[in-house]
């Protein structure tokens, strides 16, 4: 598995961003992790659609996207389902049609592979979640079985814990070099 | 017309404020003819003018240290003479920003350097500083408005952090200094104008 101080796999895929008709679709790619905006990148993933742990888990997600964006951090949900699963998803259930963040379709199971997620029998994707720093490395991981969900707050904590606050050379002390930052 | 009034005429003119404004202190020094009302007028005038900053820096300052002190009347006149100086909106909307997170610094780093315990320089400041990594003012004069905070809120580490951070980055001491010159006065003129 893609762990802790590894870049994030390079990938360029479909996602669903809307279910506006003719707006639905968008290639994501991952050259934005890496920028000098000081943008974050937090993916998270789930092994189905059309499932009953996943949609509680994504509207917890969507409910803190605001969260996330004041963090500076760009939000994606992902699945190997594909685009057109993704986005039927989205028209029929309630609690998803007014997302805000894009549903990554790795329908060729391709960068769940590579990010080694793949549950072996089913080839679905496990509960991972991912948080990238803006380099493009991966400083968080957390893996959930199957059917456990997750904790959206947990997320926001160890991004709060990630992201250097005390960029303030009042920060400084006795005998230690001021910041260059 | 007194001599003190038609000099307390004039600043009003020039602050942008009606002829009658009066605050406690003004009306004070009004009464007593104050000598200090002229001294007054021309430290506050000087506050815009520097040979080591531009007239837009000199506002800037100006205004972030207005915004620090909550003053009302000042903040304006200050982000109105920002505006005419070439400041856009990024810019007087960063020396609020710097206002206000340095305060928040001032205060939290003041409490670390007074009680000087290891314990509290161990748990992190849960303090958010992003707009320290690129502002729009640019590094060095994000730091020297903070300096200047710092001088004005009075957190001794936090003016020491600052300066050397900005000697480092090869500002002169004139510059500097300036900068504190500014933050004095627009201080003091915040006692007579509120």
């Amino acid at each position: 598995m893609i762990t802790i101080g590894q870049a994030f796999p390079k990938f360029s895929k479909t996602a669903v961003v809307s279910i506006e008709k003719g707006k639905e679709f968008e290639t994501i790619n991952s050259d934005y992790f890496t920028n000098e905006d000081n943008v974050w990148t937090v993916m998270f993933w789930w092994p189905k659609d059309f499932t009953f742990v996943c949609p509680t888990e994504i509207a917890e997600f969507n409910k803190a996207f605001g969260e996330f964006r004041d963090r500076d951090a760009r939000l994606i949900g992902a699945s190997t389902d594909s685009e057109f699963v993704h986005a039927a998803w989205r028209r029929d259930h309630d609690d998803l049609r007014d997302l805000k963040f894009p549903m990554l379709a790795d329908t060729s199971k391709s960068l769940a592979e590579e990010l080694g997620i793949l549950e072996p029998t089913e080839k679905v994707a496990y509960r991972a979640t991912f948080i990238i720093d803006p380099t493009g490395v991966v400083r968080w991981v957390c893996v959930n079985d199957l059917n456990v969900g997750r904790n959206v707050k947990e997320v926001l904590r160890v991004l709060d814990g990630l992201q250097t606050d005390e960029l303030c050379p009042c920060n400084w002390e006795k005998g230690q070099e001021t910041l260059n930052a | 017309m007194s001599e003190v009034t038609e000099t307390i005429n004039e600043l009003l003119q020039s602050i942008g404020l009606a002829a009658d404004y009066r605050t406690d202190s003004l009306t004070l020094l009004e009464q007593g003819e104050s000598r200090y009302i002229r001294d007054f007028k021309l430290n506050f005038t000087s506050t815009l003018t520097s040979e080591h900053l531009s007239t837009k820096e000199c506002a800037l300052l100006a205004l972030s240290v207005a915004v620090n002190n909550n003053n009302k009347p000042l903040t304006n006149y200050f982000t109105k003479y920002a505006e005419e100086q070439g400041a856009i909106a990024a810019d007087t909307a960063e020396a609020a920003a710097c206002a206000s997170l340095l305060a928040s610094n001032n205060i939290f780093y003041r409490f670390r350097h007074f009680t000087q315990k290891e314990k509290y320089t161990q748990i992190p400041a849960r303090i958010r500083m992003q707009i320290m990594m690129k502002p729009v003012t640019g590094k060095e004069f994000f730091e020297l408005m903070s300096l200047t905070i710092s001088a004005v809120n009075g957190c001794e580490m936090c003016v020491n952090a600052h300066e050397d951070s900005l000697i480092k980055m090869g500002t002169t001491e004139e510059r500097i200094f300036d900068a504190i010159r500014i933050a004095s006065l627009v201080t003091a003129s915040g006692k007579v104008i509120y």
